[in-house]
């Protein structure tokens, strides 16, 4: 199971890309999102695509694992693909422009084509951009970058602790709970009830017949975790030293800069164009 | 529990060299990798070799992260070995596989995995007792009288049948997790630090009633564990771990000649070894005998051997009863023959010889 989940774990290659502030990083991520948003055209999207391009070579991990992230949402790419193809086509068509072919109600246009093309690229870029963005932090890294950014924008100093602590553990638990998941899985296989030679009406039995021990192992944790919290000392809004300090490098403006003037060019040429 | 009955050393060799056992789990340089061919990799063994005879008790011992608990993974084909072969019973393992019917030898061949709380999935002990021989092809109500037998073997009453598993205390829900796995009524029985969780007089009742499951029943018992000592006198062999690989096999006595590697592998020298080792290097005769398997053993041996050399070098006269003094808890055993009758009453256990 976590063998096909890859997303969300950090791979250590000692890249460059690893050694930005994970602020630097999340501020690009979100503006890269927006420019992906804001591009409506082939050109826009191409320089992003080879943006993103050269921060994936620069993470030194192979291109081949960003595809495998891809796996997973293989079906969601399909369907919007398939959506756009026709819902794109369907108005296309009415204004009587770049006709293909029409078999009964389904009308596909080289306009529909596109549209659905596009999307999928978004999609794609998003989904391997974000991949990178976990690839090159550790999720330490990454609540600690959330909390950094939201510090500022929150009056009450607790607002961005509470959510940072909040995000850290759901991240800790994702993994834990696949990892309990599997442990049960290999326990009911170990007793004769193997998961990958049963037929899908079997496999979907035993994976509801998980859904009570993995909730209750998440309690039992939830619980475990609160005392050992406390246990240390961990109090909400005390003040607090980190052991690593976020150190903002001239590395991490330039490639905050050179992922700003993205959102702002997309919207040059949507305005201009 | 019944600590006396397997006491003899001499007499446990001799039953284990009397006849050739049939080998039934063979490893042939096995290796295996975590999520190979990705980039979270993880290699766990490296060139593995092993065999392992039928109706005997296997320790396996090795420090965290060894890969102690991957080598019982592919005795069951939980795990595919990702080189080398694995040959249970009359399955054999290969690498890249298609996984199909293993049921045929995971029935033979159980696991009890090290977290009994991850072991125990359904809402009724019942319930999950019955899992392993419902899907092994048994009826609905073999499976409940196997369910009802194997809760007894390990000492539990039937009222606990209808409890939800995580209502148990820890030390029940772990003889549960091991019914669970005896209720099919396996060949091989595969034990994954099943002690961890057990205060002393349990662990000791889980070890004598694993000894029972092996020379009464026949059956093949693995267990992993990091306690060396809590196995001394059951096992019949000793495999122990170290990076992925087995870096030793052999009996207690081939043991004791290592413990200096012990250290380095990651593992604690038992007292029993230590205070042997100590012994032996004092009174070369002790050495020439085979390990006593248990403390109260160890304890008459020394004090007969120093009993024996009263009249011998100054250097052991003075250093003997002395060390005893200091290591046996109880007041007045003054001299040697004291000491033996302490070791009688069996009062002695582990601290025997805490001198260092």
């Amino acid at each position: 199971m976590r063998d096909k989940l890859i997303i969300g774990r950090m791979i250590p290659t000692g890249s460059r890309v690893h050694g930005l502030d994970p602020r630097a990083k999340i501020t690009a991520m979100l503006l890269f999102t927006a420019a992906l948003i804001l591009s409506n055209g082939w050109p826009q999207l191409l320089v992003l695509a080879a943006l993103s391009l050269i921060v994936l070579l620069a993470t030194r991990v192979p291109l081949k694992t960003y595809l495998r992230t891809l796996r997973p949402m293989r079906w969601l790419i399909l369907f919007v693909f398939l959506f756009q193809l026709l819902a794109g086509a369907g108005t296309e068509a009415a204004a009587g422009d770049g006709f293909l072919w029409t078999l009964g109600p389904i009308t596909l246009s080289a306009a529909g084509l596109s549209a659905a093309l596009l999307a999928v690229m978004r999609m794609v870029l998003l989904i391997v951009f974000t991949a990178m963005l976990t690839f090159t932090t550790t999720p330490s890294m990454l609540s600690r970058g959330i909390e950094g950014l939201i510090k500022p924008i929150s009056r009450r100093g607790t607002g961005a602790e509470r959510f940072s602590l909040m995000m850290r553990l759901a991240l800790r638990f994702i993994p834990a709970l696949l990892e309990e998941a599997q442990t049960i899985l290999k326990a009911q296989a170990a007793r004769g009830a193997d998961y990958e030679e049963m037929n899908l009406k079997e496999k979907a039995r035993l994976l509801m017949s998980l859904l009570v021990p993995v909730t209750v192992g998440a309690f039992r944790r939830a619980e475990e975790l609160t005392t050992s919290l406390e246990a240390r000392g961990y109090r909400i809004g005390a003040p607090r030293t980190s052991y690593r300090q976020l150190i903002w490098r001239r590395a991490d403006t330039w490639f905050t800069v050179l992922f700003a003037l993205l959102p702002v060019g997309a919207l040059l040429v949507r305005l201009t164009v | 529990m019944n600590g006396m009955s397997l006491t003899d050393g001499q007499h446990e060799k001799g039953r284990a060299a009397g006849h050739e056992r049939e080998t039934i789990i063979e490893l042939r340089n096995v290796d295996y990798t975590y999520q190979a061919g990705s980039p979270f990799a993880a290699a766990a063994l490296h060139d593995v070799n092993l065999k392992i005879q039928r109706g005997t008790l296997i320790g396996i011992a090795g420090g965290t992260g060894c890969g102690k608990s991957t080598l019982l993974q592919l005795l069951n084909g939980l795990l595919l070995p990702t080189g080398g072969s694995v040959r249970v019973l009359d399955h054999t393992l290969l690498p890249g596989m298609k996984k199909l019917r293993l049921n045929a030898l995971r029935r033979r061949v159980g696991l009890s995995f090290q977290f009994p709380e991850q072991h125990l999935f359904e809402d009724t002990v019942e319930k999950d007792l019955m899992f392993g021989p419902l899907n092994f092809g048994f009826t609905r109500e073999e499976a409940r009288t196997k369910a009802a037998e194997a809760l007894r073997s390990m000492g539990l009453g039937d009222e606990l049948l209808n409890r939800h598993p995580l209502s148990l205390s820890g030390g029940q829900m772990r003889k549960v997790a091991i019914a669970t796995v005896l209720a099919a009524g396996p060949e091989v029985l595969m034990l994954d630090e099943p002690t961890a969780t057990l205060d002393s007089a349990a662990r000791r009742e889980l070890i004598a009633l694993l000894a029972r499951l092996c020379r009464e029943e026949g059956r093949t018992i693995l267990m992993v564990t990091h306690r060396i000592e809590e196995l001394l006198e059951a096992a019949d062999e000793w495999v122990v771990m170290n990076e992925g690989r087995i870096v030793f096999q052999g009996d207690a006595d081939e043991l004791v000649d290592r413990t200096n590697e012990l250290r380095e592998w990651g593992l604690a020298v038992p007292e029993q070894l230590r205070c042997w080792e100590e012994w032996t290097a004092r009174l070369p005769q002790l050495a020439a005998l085979p390990l006593p398997r248990t403390p109260e053993a160890m304890a008459r041996v020394i004090a007969e051997a120093v009993r024996g050399s009263a009249g011998a070098p100054d250097a052991v006269r003075v250093s003997a009863p002395e060390s005893i003094h200091r290591s046996a808890p109880a007041p007045g055993s003054e001299s040697p023959s004291e000491a033996v009758n302490e070791a009688r009453s069996g009062e002695w256990e582990h601290d025997l010889c805490a001198t260092n």
